[in-house]
């Protein structure tokens, strides 16, 4: 018979009552958690256990014997012996039966310091995985690697699993060098924003909980999309104590662009030496005239102005950003069970002068135990998102970015602001003879894109438990969203051609985008003990279905100017998609343990996957770990060892690579518009659909990991080790290389090809100072990753390579066999023996024969080192992270160098003719004394490809995170309907401390594109933010 | 665990096949000259040419300018991603079908033409293995001797042409003849004319024998014979579009080219040229300034940049260098205007060479005439306002006839004039003949060794991804460079 339990839940530090502990009776689901106070009240069987976990603190078992009142003591540690850790499928388990490395991330380190897209919160947080926000704005998409990237090409991108079921997280934009997947879409026409990812539709401030499982062996049960790991997000489904809470938390910042450019400032608007003193338009863009000196320039077809430095650009343009968040959640909880309720809105006003960006959100999530044996939980996520002119990046026509950091360094911004609009004309008004560096003030007020996001995602579950040792759970969960998407390419703008007699030109595209996913799975658990021996056994099944589909339309000129809408085209050219896929698992797990020191697990799993071969579809694939935890298995260990557990793992997880569906055949298309015969007759005009070449015989990729890992706790728990070391190969990986084009196709889906990740993560916790009244506490994370290219198709070809794709100006990346992932190939300087630079007759440098390597782009070492202080309640924390190792192309700096705004170009300045002599030897070896024009010689980066010039190191240091909070909450009266009031002020991306590329921020990079990296161009400016986090408990 | 994913996994929304002459249609739509021809070839035979620098650089400072999407690569990725792909696709789905085997002859035809604009613009190129990376698997093509790819156009141009036959079921569907066989004869015998003249420097019998044997099959005698694609508005040109955008107000007609159209007052200078007068920039280059009086036309001369250009068009006496002359881009050079690949005029003037090395019978000073007389005519059919006035050409012709000491520099200046805005045929006309004599671009800071640009250079993707088979053809034909001679072009 059950018996009510009541209890408290203190630290043992200072006694002081811990909210939000997790209490739940052993071996079942059933549970609570404490309140404010610390207080819980449970039914529990008369010889039941009862576990305590909570982030932070040590776990405990309390055998409740015959108490009803209890007083429960936890100890603070940071990876405690009992925490229950999130699995996949989202079985929790005790952490130390694991035999592989994840990672927990509470709620208060995504809600603090926020940011739009919550994953970038993290950057630098969790040892082993990469977080990169890019130069595309707040609502851009995160980019996420874990223990380095590991395909090719495809998505590598971890999985993301919301309450145990996958949500999809599809990248929009400009994904040059993402490969026909439907993981990533791009737009249709001339359309460079970032339009975002999945993950940006989730509040922060419904997450309980987050687990990184980042190793294959964690992530076996989800299969094929796990094999770059998994992020298991927990959304709150009940109140934490007894009766109704109501948390509000508002958080407001404002972001302010950052400028890193250094550009010279001695020589202004011009070409050759020559100033703009004709009303012609001038180049706008190049900065190789005449030295300041009191001169007038003459712009825009007249206008005379100051010939004169115009400096600060980016602040001049950009403005100061702001984003507030505020969301109230109202919960409940009791110990069978609750509901969490939570309405949000976040304003963002972006940098770029017409970017906003609007997210609501509403989220229910409940559990209800129906019997003590039938739990039923639930959750419901609906969100509603509004992005408006996220900028054009990574391009010229209509990218402000662009522009703004290319211009030339004497070109007024209010001249441009006042002139962009011919009124002869009502055309943008031409201020470059580059017509496609469109006046960025001309965008700002033309060109439009609106993105509107409906999305709910929810899942069912029902839990029966037979009896306390044999179980079974459905479960079906559904992610949904509508995406409608409107742009237009403005009328008018200089770069397009004149609309035949009677149009204007222009162009408008309007898209409507639906997208189904829906898991389904079935678990049965078996969990018993014999004696010292446990046996844990559970198997399930699941099928995914995916459905996207997409409905576009494009015109082109107009018939009435300034109406964009389809009706109102000329040209119309509609199209429709369809991607349809399905994958059907059946999988089993059984753990073995032994005295509860020794574990040993086994999965295997079984994918069939929809877009491969028949004949090849099915892949079973196993995992085995074991761990030991010694510190409790024997007697005679020395007593500042608290915790001790040596952990090994090894796992293969298949995948269809995230190949598109229909990659397996050569498909045909008409074209919108038909073409006449001689005798005025439309013909059919047709296409063959892509330009990658199909592959028939498509088998699945195999991915095999083994890790080793060993945890410590030492001198009471104020020293945390947790140290893996990890190999992973990929084999068999499908991929689009770049062929010939003389194949008559750009790309070819190929299938083979295998490449080993190696590396280490670290994590070092440590409490330096413990007193009463003030404490420190340092977390240092750290990884190292290599990831090497083993083999292409054949054994033989020596240094056999792929192109996987190109920079817009200069470079291309590839993945060469015997050396790291993703290779900066460019053209060099041909250097003689000595070293020095070769020059040709006409004086500019020689480039070397063929393009050659100039390094990885991936980074090496990731991590981050943070420190925390707490004195009376004052809490300060900051956090120093850092990426090194990895190279860039900088296409910002290569525009610099052309254009003349590096402080380099200034080299070989000032002679009468401009022209300069290159430092180093001519073909024959003799000193170099050719005279050439400056200009020219520093345009070799463009003109002759020559690279070399702007490759830097991408590292960086960054001081990432500040915050200060001061809990008020003791300093109310206890009978206050006020629980709690915690108040931080808070800073994001605060300062660079260490870089190598010059005037951009290593991060600001315009693609969103999965694989090409390292190649950049230029994106909006990284923005730092200042603001604060107030959070009210009622 | 796999029932149903057979038909999941086709896609519903395209289909698997299609009827080959829709593909054929879009090969010879995509047949137009790109852009970048503006930038080496109308630059390298001095007609249409920028001062500018950037990605418009490349013939007019005589350097190469290469990158993923560089000058240099324009035809190499329209024709082989666009055009050689689909031909090879047709010739694969009609080769072995009894009712199509004229638009298989046809296929064969058009193939030969772009193989030879690709060879003539490259040198040796992939060709016997083009195009063949879904149906032979083979995504990096060897490079074949362009002298074997030159016998093998003049095999397949001569057996399709045979081949074709208009007993059998023709292509109405046909958007450059209408399914017309005559027609197609004609283009068939008129290429195989142009690919032989070009072997005269290299291998002079075989390049009588081919004349010989397709000036008797028949070859374009009226430009209603004219291979031509009729662009439109949702297909347009490319040069047209490129004049017409970002590109407007920067291309300007080369003084060498202008010159000597006024010169021997070609009543053709008042169809090409127009001035924009007093235009201080491009913004003014607008129609009321809009003037093509040949009288006022000034064309831009050679050797001078951006930086340098002001100061030669004030001492011109213009307002700016916006104000020098311009193809007329809303004629001749509009949007929509058609792109001649194979015309009358050109054939005419070569049986006119022909003739006069007494290859075939007929009167070299007939065929010259006929030439010029169906270029101008020609002019009217690109553009109804740009026609030339039957008594012009009457005047013309009295005032210039043939002259057949002169006779090679005359008909192949006319050749050149006559392949204005196909730039391609122009570049390798004036490498085989050596006509017109032209001054070579006096840029300081030349890349290249000799006076001018011998071929286009490849593009530097196929260093990237076929480097061992473009190893193979840089070490027989010479370095990838612009000095590198083609192998019918000898000094």
């Amino acid at each position: 018979q059950d018996r009510r339990v009541t209890g408290t839940v203190v630290s043992s530090k200072d006694q002081q009552p811990i909210a939000g502990v997790s209490v739940l009776i052993k071996n079942t689901t059933l549970g609570t958690s404490t309140d404010a106070d610390g207080k819980f009240t449970i039914s529990a069987p008369a010889n039941a256990v009862l576990v305590f976990s909570s982030i932070g603190f040590l776990g405990r078992e309390v055998p409740i014997g015959n108490q009803t009142v209890l007083t429960v003591t936890l100890e603070e540690g940071s990876q405690n012996l009992n925490e229950v850790v999130v699995t996949a499928l989202g079985i929790k388990k005790e952490a130390k039966r694991l035999g592989y490395a994840t990672a927990n991330v509470s709620s208060e380190q995504i809600t603090t310091n926020r940011t739009v897209n919550f994953m970038n919160a993290l950057q630098g947080k969790v040892a082993g995985v990469n977080i990169s926000s890019l130069g595309t704005g707040a609502a851009g998409t995160s980019k996420i690697r874990i223990r380095g990237q590991s395909s090719f090409s495809g998505q590598n991108n971890p999985l993301i699993v919301v309450n145990g079921v996958p949500i999809d997280n599809t990248n929009f934009g400009q994904n040059n060098g993402n490969t026909g997947s439907d993981g990533s879409v791009g737009s249709r026409d001339r359309n460079y924003s970032d339009g975002g990812d999945g993950l940006s539709s989730i509040n922060p401030d419904d997450i309980e909980g987050m687990t990184v499982l980042k190793g294959g062996t964690a992530a076996a049960l989800y299969g094929s999309r796990a094999k770059d790991g998994v992020i298991m997000i927990t959304t709150k489904t009940k109140g934490s104590g007894q009766g109704i809470g109501v948390v509000y938390n508002t958080n407001f910042t404002t972001d302010q662009p950052m400028d890193f450019t250094d550009y010279q400032y001695e020589y202004g608007q011009g070409e050759y030496g020559v100033r703009p003193t004709a009303p012609n338009p001038t180049s706008g863009v190049w900065s190789f005239g005449e030295k300041f000196n009191g001169q007038t320039q003459v712009l825009f077809g007249g206008v005379t102005v100051p010939y004169e430095p115009v400096r600060d650009r980016i602040k001049k343009f950009y403005r100061t950003g702001s984003t507030w968040t505020n969301s109230v959640s109202v919960s409940s909880g009791s110990d069978r069970g609750g509901f969490n309720l939570s309405i949000s809105n976040t304003d963002n006003k972006g940098i770029t002068p017409n970017n906003t960006f609007n997210r609501k959100t509403a989220n229910l999530g409940f559990s209800y135990n129906l019997s003590p044996k039938l739990t039923v939980t639930g959750t419901i996520n609906y969100s509603n998102e509004y992005n408006k002119n996220p900028p054009q990046i990574a391009q010229q026509d209509n990218s402000t970015p662009t522009v703004v950091y290319t211009m030339s360094n004497s070109m007024p911004l209010d001249v441009l602001e006042a002139n962009q609009i011919n009124p002869a004309t009502g055309n943008e008004y031409i201020w470059s003879r580059f017509q496609n560096r469109t006046n960025p003030y001309f965008v700002l007020s033309q060109k439009f894109e609106n993105i509107r996001r409906d999305r709910l995602l929810g899942n069912l579950t029902a839990r029966y438990n037979f009896t306390d040792w044999l179980y079974l759970q459905g479960r079906v969960g559904q992610d949904f969203w509508s995406r409608d998407q409107d742009y237009n390419f403005p009328t008018g703008q200089a770069s397009l051609a004149a609309a035949p007699a009677g149009f204007v030109n222009g162009a408008y595209v309007q898209e409507a985008r639906r997208f189904r996913e829906i898991n389904a799975d079935f678990l049965i658990g078996l969990n018993r003990t014999f004696g010292k021996f446990g046996i844990d056994i559970t198997a399930g099944g699941n099928q995914l279905y995916r459905r996207s589909d997409v409905n576009s339309v494009l015109v082109t000129d107009f018939i009435v100017r300034g109406l964009y809408i389809p009706q109102n085209g000329r040209v119309k050219d509609p199209t429709y998609g369809l991607n349809e896929r399905k994958v059907n698992s059946l999988y089993g797990a059984a753990e073995l343990s032994y005295n509860e020191v020794l574990f040993l697990n086994v999965t295997a799993r079984n994918d069939w996957f929809s877009t491969l071969a028949p004949g090849n579809r099915s892949i079973l694939y196993p995992s085995v770990t074991g761990s030991f935890v010694f510190s409790q298995a024997f007697n005679n260990l020395p007593g500042w060892l608290n915790f001790g557990k040596v952990r090994a793992a090894y796992a293969q997880v298949g995948s269809d690579g995230d190949v598109a569906p229909y990659s397996n055949n050569l498909f045909y298309s008409v074209a919108a518009n038909l073409f006449p015969n001689p005798s005025g007759l439309g013909q059919p005009v047709g296409n063959i659909t892509s330009g990658t070449v199909p592959n028939a015989t498509l088998k699945p990729s195999r991915t095999a990991e083994s890790e080793v890992g060993l945890e410590l706790k030492l001198f009471n728990s104020r020293v945390g080790v947790d140290l893996t070391y990890y190999n992973k190969t990929t084999s068999d990986q499908i991929v689009a290389a770049q062929t010939s084009d003389a194949s008559g196709y750009t790309n070819t889906l190929i299938n083979s090809g295998k490449s080993r990740n190696r590396g280490v993560e670290l994590l070092l916790t440590g409490s330096p100072v413990r007193t009463k009244d003030f404490s420190w506490d340092i977390t240092v994370n750290g990884s190292y990753n290599e990831t090497k290219l083993l083999r292409l198709l054949s054994d033989t070809i020596p240094n056999e390579q792929i192109v996987v794709g190109n920079g817009i100006y200069v470079g291309d990346l590839r993945h060469v066999v015997g050396q790291p992932l993703a290779q900066l190939y460019t053209f060099g300087y041909q250097r003689d023996a000595q070293g020095r630079i070769v020059h040709g007759g006409d004086g500019l440098p020689v480039r070397t024969s063929t393009p050659i390597s100039f390094g990885s782009a991936l980074p090496k070492y990731v991590g981050g080192i943070t420190n925390s202080f707490t004195y009376k309640g004052i809490n300060l924390s900051f956090l120093i992270d850092f990426k090194l190792g990895g190279k860039m192309i900088s296409g910002t700096n290569l525009n610099a160098f052309r254009h003349g705004l590096q402080k380099e170009t200034l080299v070989g300045r000032g002679e009468a003719d401009n022209k300069m002599v290159g430092v180093g030897v001519n073909e024959r070896g003799e000193a170099n004394a050719v005279r050439a024009f400056v200009q020219d010689y520093y345009s070799v980066g463009r003109s002759k490809s020559l690279g070399e010039q702007v490759v830097y190191d991408a590292g960086f240091w960054k001081l990432r995170q500040i915050s200060v909070g001061y809990d008020f909450t003791k300093m109310l009266p206890s009978n206050l309907f006020i629980k709690g009031i915690r108040l931080s002020a808070v800073a994001n991306n605060v300062a660079v401390l260490k870089k190598w590329v010059p005037n951009i921020d290593p991060e600001q990079f315009g693609f969103s594109s999965d694989n090409l990296i390292g190649l950049e161009s230029t994106g909006l400016p990284i923005t730092r933010s200042i603001g604060f986090n107030l959070n009210v408990r009622f | 665990c796999e029932k149903g994913f057979d038909g999941l996994n086709v896609n519903p929304t395209a289909a698997t096949a299609l009827n080959p002459l829709f593909t054929f249609n879009n090969a010879m739509i995509n047949t137009t000259f790109p852009g970048q021809t503006l930038v080496f070839e109308t630059a390298i035979v001095q007609q249409i040419f920028t001062p500018n620098s950037g990605i418009v650089a490349g013939a007019n400072y005589n350097i190469d300018n290469r990158g993923p999407t560089g000058a240099n690569t324009g035809i190499w990725q329209r024709y082989y991603r666009d055009v050689v792909r689909y031909l090879v696709d047709v010739i694969d789905k009609t080769k072995a079908d009894a009712n199509r085997t004229n638009l298989y002859n046809m296929a064969r035809i058009w193939k030969a033409y772009a193989s030879m604009v690709l060879t003539d613009s490259y040198g040796d190129i992939p060709y016997s293995q083009a195009g063949l990376g879904f149906l032979g698997a083979n995504v990096t093509p060897k490079y074949d001797t362009q002298e074997s790819i030159y016998n093998d156009i003049l095999k397949e141009l001569t057996e399709a042409t045979a081949a074709l036959d208009a007993t059998k079921p023709t292509e109405a569907g046909d958007i450059m003849y209408g399914g017309n066989i005559e027609k197609w004869k004609k283009l068939g015998n008129s290429l195989l004319l142009r690919a032989g003249m070009r072997l005269v420097k290299v291998n002079p019998t075989l390049a009588q024998s081919t004349a010989a044997k397709a000036f008797a099959g028949g070859v374009m005698t009226a430009n209603t014979d004219n291979a031509l694609i009729r662009n439109n508005p949702n297909y347009q040109n490319p040069v047209g579009g490129t004049l017409n955008s970002t590109e407007a107000a920067n291309f300007y007609l080369t003084r060498s080219f202008v010159d000597y159209l006024r010169t021997n007052e070609d009543p053709r200078l008042a169809s090409i040229a127009a001035r924009y007068v007093g235009a201080k920039s491009g913004a003014e280059q607008t129609a009321a300034r809009l003037n093509r009086d040949p009288s006022v036309q000034i064309g831009m001369p050679l050797g001078f940049d951006n930086g340098t250009i002001p100061a030669q068009a004030t001492a011109d006496k213009l307002a700016s260098f916006y104000d020098y002359s311009q193809v007329d881009r809303t004629r001749l050079a509009r949007l929509d205007a058609p792109t001649f690949m194979v015309t009358t005029a050109q054939t005419q003037l070569l049986l006119a060479e022909a003739a006069q090395r007494g290859w075939i019978t007929g009167s070299a000073a007939d065929f010259y005439a006929a030439g010029i007389t169906a270029h101008m005519q020609q002019l009217g059919d690109a553009d109804a306002n740009s026609a030339v006035p039957a008594a012009a050409i009457t005047a013309y012709l009295q005032k210039h006839p043939y002259v057949a000491a002169n006779g090679l520099e005359q008909i192949n200046t006319q050749y050149w004039v006559a392949s204005f805005l196909n730039g391609p045929e122009a570049f390798a006309n004036f490498r085989r003949s050596d006509f017109p004599k032209l001054t070579p671009n006096p840029y300081p800071g030349k890349e290249i060794k000799g006076e001018f640009i011998n071929r286009i250079s490849y593009p530097d993707s196929e260093l990237s991804v076929n480097a061992a088979n473009l190893r193979e053809a840089t070490s027989r034909q010479g370095p990838d460079n612009l000095d590198t001679r083609v192998w019918w072009d000898k000094p």
